[in-house]
């Protein structure tokens, strides 16, 4: 067994987005639940949310975006520069517990008191951007991290393996000149899906040229379709690359059951993919691995998709 | 959308007294394809295209561009030598669809743009088209797009347009297509959001099939030559 951090806060639950929005509290308690039953909750080290410091934030995202969020939010605004970015009150705040919790569990990887963890947040960050909000995201949580792991903890390399149904336009803008950082999505193909960027032909720019990769899948593929495209790219590109620290954009909404997307992956494909990144990890990362919840909606699978993807950070690859 | 709006405006033009060279210059250095050229008033007399220049120039100095034999001996040849005189033209008031249509039927990959009196005042590209094109799907903006299958008669659209801004939806564009069946449409609204399931089990609930965009290919589409 190894040293599984979960990080889970009950303020995480108090982003409210609304009655009209698939990115609600439920989820957390889903994920949680199924975390519960499968009697995990005594193997994990279990990790409580810190407000982050701004500074933090401030290695991805403008400062004057930050004040114009907590503005926003002060003013009670009920949603953030487009619709489909729903919030309330509390938002700004669990935004920073969201990025907080994340950057404490890297400390705790770092300080080797962990091996690695999950970390069940919201709101989620992918399509976040530098300046903006996107698709539900206000504070992009992963790419925070990556930056806070290579300067506060001088890790060089860092490998983010992004497997939301939705490419993480965010993710991919924030490092597409950066070499240091290697930003690989899988996701429906962008002409089917929100948010219609993560094209194939978009490999970064400048001297972070080939340290972007999209894989696209077309609607109504699933399991096969993803299986080859993780063995013939991410697993190859990231052998190359030898990240020093694996972050995962970790989405379950490319599953058959989500109304999310088109594409039907099996539960039992998230498993495998899970245990793909474990081995690829303790291959070329010392089995540093951090996962964040990006999406995944549907209600009725996420409490399996959970459990199995704690189990496997638990028991490692095979 | 009229071609004023998407045009190039600071367009790279030549004398035609210049040389070869110096349009072949002019393409390398501006990552164009046409030069419109103009006399001192700035009436245009006639265009040269990278074509020309390729036609023009013998095989030995495309494998050797310092063949300094070859480069002296078509070193004399003048712009006019080679240039398209009075070349086809659009006027600015033309609508893009216009410019469509004209560059596709005209098979050239620009049209000069002059005024009645025959003044450059751009040049519309391919290139340019297919920028407003990207503009006109609306895919420069995060969305996404959903397929409805509608019977071919009159309201379908309001009731499909309806339904989405009551969801207090934006539209980014919507396509209609024909459909490979009979008395069919497929509408192609690329909407603003990432939230889509609710508005796609409500077309379903007021009867609309959704199609997988999978079935759907713009080969469906009627060809002409």
């Amino acid at each position: 067994m190894r040293r599984t951090g979960f990080l889970y806060d009950e303020r995480y639950l108090l982003h409210d987005t609304g009655s009209y929005h698939p990115e609600v509290p439920e989820r957390l308690l889903a994920v949680y639940k199924g975390i519960e039953e499968g009697n995990l909750l005594p193997e994990l080290v279990r990790i409580k949310a810190e407000t982050a410091e701004r500074k933090w934030i401030e290695l991805v995202h403008e400062s004057g975006y930050i004040d114009r969020f907590g503005d926003a939010c002060i003013s009670n605004q009920r949603s953030f520069e487009h619709p489909d970015n729903q919030m309330c009150s509390e938002t700004f705040d669990v935004a920073f517990l969201a990025v907080g919790g994340i950057l404490k569990t890297a400390d705790m990887v770092m300080q080797g008191e962990l091996d690695n963890a999950f970390c069940a947040v919201r709101p989620p960050g992918h399509h976040a951007e530098r300046d903006h909000p996107l698709g539900f995201c206000y504070f992009n949580n992963v790419a925070i991290a990556a930056r806070y792991l290579q300067k506060k903890w001088g890790i060089g390399n860092v490998g983010i393996i992004d497997f939301d149904v939705h490419h993480g336009n965010g993710t991919q803008h924030i490092f597409e000149q950066d070499p240091t950082v290697f930003y690989y999505s899988i996701h429906q193909h962008p002409s089917f899906a929100y948010p219609g960027t993560g094209r194939e032909f978009e490999y970064g720019t400048g001297s972070g040229h080939g340290f972007t990769k999209n894989n696209v899948v077309l609607p109504g593929q699933g399991d096969d379709v993803y299986t080859e495209l993780i063995q013939e790219h991410l697993v190859v590109d990231f052998d190359r690359f030898k990240p020093e620290f694996i972050l995962v954009s970790a989405g379950f909404d490319g599953h058959a059951d989500d109304d999310m997307s088109d594409i039907n992956l099996s539960t039992e494909w998230y498993t495998w993919m899970m245990e793909t990144i474990m081995t690829m990890a303790d291959r070329v990362a010392g089995g540093r691995v951090i996962s964040v919840l990006e999406g995944g909606y549907c209600l009725q699978r996420l409490p399996e998709l959970a459990r199995n993807h704690v189990t496997t950070l638990l028991t490692g690859g095979k | 959308m009229f071609v004023s709006q998407s045009m190039t405006r600071k367009v790279i033009t030549i004398d035609k007294e210049a040389g070869i060279f110096d349009a072949q210059e002019k393409f390398a250095e501006h990552r164009i394809r046409h030069l419109p050229v103009v006399d001192a008033e700035n009436r245009l007399i006639g265009i040269v295209t990278d074509r020309d220049i390729r036609t023009a120039m013998p095989y030995s100095l495309f494998k050797d561009p310092t063949n300094q034999l070859e480069r002296e001996k078509l070193s004399g040849l003048k712009i006019r030598d080679f240039m398209t005189v009075d070349p086809k033209t659009i006027s600015p008031g033309y609508t893009i669809q216009d410019a469509l249509l004209l560059i596709e039927q005209l098979r050239v990959g620009a049209l000069p743009v002059t005024d009645e009196q025959g003044k450059l005042k751009g040049i519309i590209s391919v290139r340019d088209l297919l920028r407003a094109f990207i503009n006109v799907l609306g895919i420069g903006q995060p969305g996404t797009l959903v397929g409805i299958l509608v019977e071919e008669k009159i309201g379908q659209m309001k009731k499909i347009v309806d339904a989405i801004t009551e969801e207090d939806i934006s539209f980014g564009s919507v396509l209609v297509a024909r459909y490979w069946e009979k008395d069919k449409r497929a509408v192609f609204p690329y909407l603003l959001t990432q939230n889509v399931a609710p508005i796609k089990r409500k077309l379903k609930d007021m009867g609309y099939t959704l199609i997988d965009p999978m079935q759907w290919y713009l080969d469906q589409l009627p060809k002409y030559e």
